[in-house]
């Protein structure tokens, strides 16, 4: 991601109040994967599958912290049966932060069957979404992700994508 | 002889500090055995599914690492997914102590004609062995009963991040299925850990409270 998108997305969990934050670091969200790992206000536990990583996301919330997923969307296929038997089964709310891989822009072949997948599943779950292409935007959606999860006690998710990734 | 499931969950739940908190099986005979020991009390989330239990118990030991996080699962449940003793083990919580009823069957699906369908604890696989490798301070593998006496009164008489894998025969549980569903077990757990930790988790926070009394004057 670029440096100003680094910026933007780091400033958007801290003003959403997010305080724990899980996730398997990608090619395009690494540099904010250390961002919070260096950020004292933000407990971070690395994991090695995106599933184990929203368990443990969900576990933090009944413990009354403010959690995260950062992964890219590639992540959300494998964190899919752990969302859909937690947070549609029991209601809990993790706000959902994926890179989106696959949008239009896409350079990598590898990254194709992530952008055609994301979306559909995101909506299999029922988790509303938002996607942005425009650094301005990043932060405050963000922010909208995570009060609408905590409102509907579901995930809510934001793809990063467009000029937060690639500056042409 | 392999341990009892029921009887053993019994002498757990007797032992059970007041002060910690359990996360637990959703459905199936761990869950309504615990649930029958424990007159279903709100300081166990019955919240965990195949695969997730000890997810969900890392976290809130991570959440709240003054209160010691119990976590009960089953062997087929951890061999779902193994990533979780990863986790466990990077992070080493040390108010973290996870019993696995290990009965080498998944039990809760029931069984035909040729007998229980085994899970890979039944043959080479070892759970404890497993979660040492992930780097779990302390693991064992529990067979006798006088033995997990000594490890249950060990795991509670001090604070080490533990993996206690317990081999129980296979059994039926002869105990009623639990009623509530899982947004129940969530409210009621949530509301549970606020009044114990005097924090706020969901509903409306107790600021806006005082700003709507406002608002009617």
């Amino acid at each position: 991601m670029t440096a100003a998108a680094l910026d933007a997305a780091h400033d958007g969990l801290r003003a959403a109040g997010i305080d724990f934050v899980s996730g398997l670091p990608d090619g395009w969200q690494r540099p904010l994967h250390e961002r919070v790992e260096a950020d004292p206000d933000i407990r971070y536990v690395p994991v090695c599958n995106e599933g184990v990583g929203f368990s443990i996301c969900a576990g933090a919330w009944l413990g009354g912290r403010k959690p995260a997923l950062i992964m890219e969307n590639s992540g959300l296929r494998v964190a899919s049966e752990y969302i859909a038997r937690i947070s549609l089964g029991t209601g809990v709310p993790v706000t959902l932060l994926c890179s989106y891989r696959g949008d239009v822009g896409e350079t990598e072949h590898w990254g194709i069957p992530h952008g055609i997948v994301a979306e559909p599943l995101l909506g299999a779950l029922r988790i509303k979404y938002l996607v942005v292409r425009h650094v301005e935007d990043l932060a405050k959606s963000i922010v909208r992700a995570k009060r609408i999860s905590e409102a509907q006690l579901h995930p809510a998710a934001v793809l990063v994508s467009g000029d937060c990734v690639w500056e042409d | 002889m392999a341990l009892d499931r029921y009887e053993w969950l019994g002498r757990l739940a007797a032992r059970l500090p007041d002060d910690c908190l359990v996360m637990s099986t959703y459905i199936g005979a761990v869950s309504f055995e615990w649930a029958h020991h424990t007159e279903e009390h709100h300081r166990s989330a019955h919240l965990g599914q195949m695969g997730d239990v000890i997810g969900l118990a890392l976290g809130l030991a991570l959440a709240l690492p003054h209160r010691r996080v119990v976590c009960l699962d089953g062997d087929g449940s951890v061999l779902m997914e193994l990533g979780q003793l990863v986790a466990m083990g990077e992070q080493q919580p040390d108010n973290l102590v996870v019993f696995v009823v290990d009965n080498g069957v998944y039990e809760s699906i029931g069984w035909g004609a040729v007998g229980r369908r085994s899970t890979a604890t039944a043959g080479r696989v070892d759970l404890a062995a497993i979660a040492a490798g992930c780097g779990v301070p302390y693991t064992v593998d529990v067979t006798a009963e006088d033995e997990l006496d000594a490890e249950m009164d060990l795991a509670f008489s001090r604070n080490v991040c533990s993996f206690i894998n317990v081999r129980t025969a296979p059994g039926h549980s002869h105990v009623r299925p639990r009623r509530t569903d899982g947004i129940e077990d969530k409210y009621r757990f949530v509301r549970y850990v606020e009044r114990l930790e005097g924090i706020w988790i969901t509903g409306v926070p107790p600021q806006d409270i005082a700003l709507m009394k406002d608002r009617t004057r």
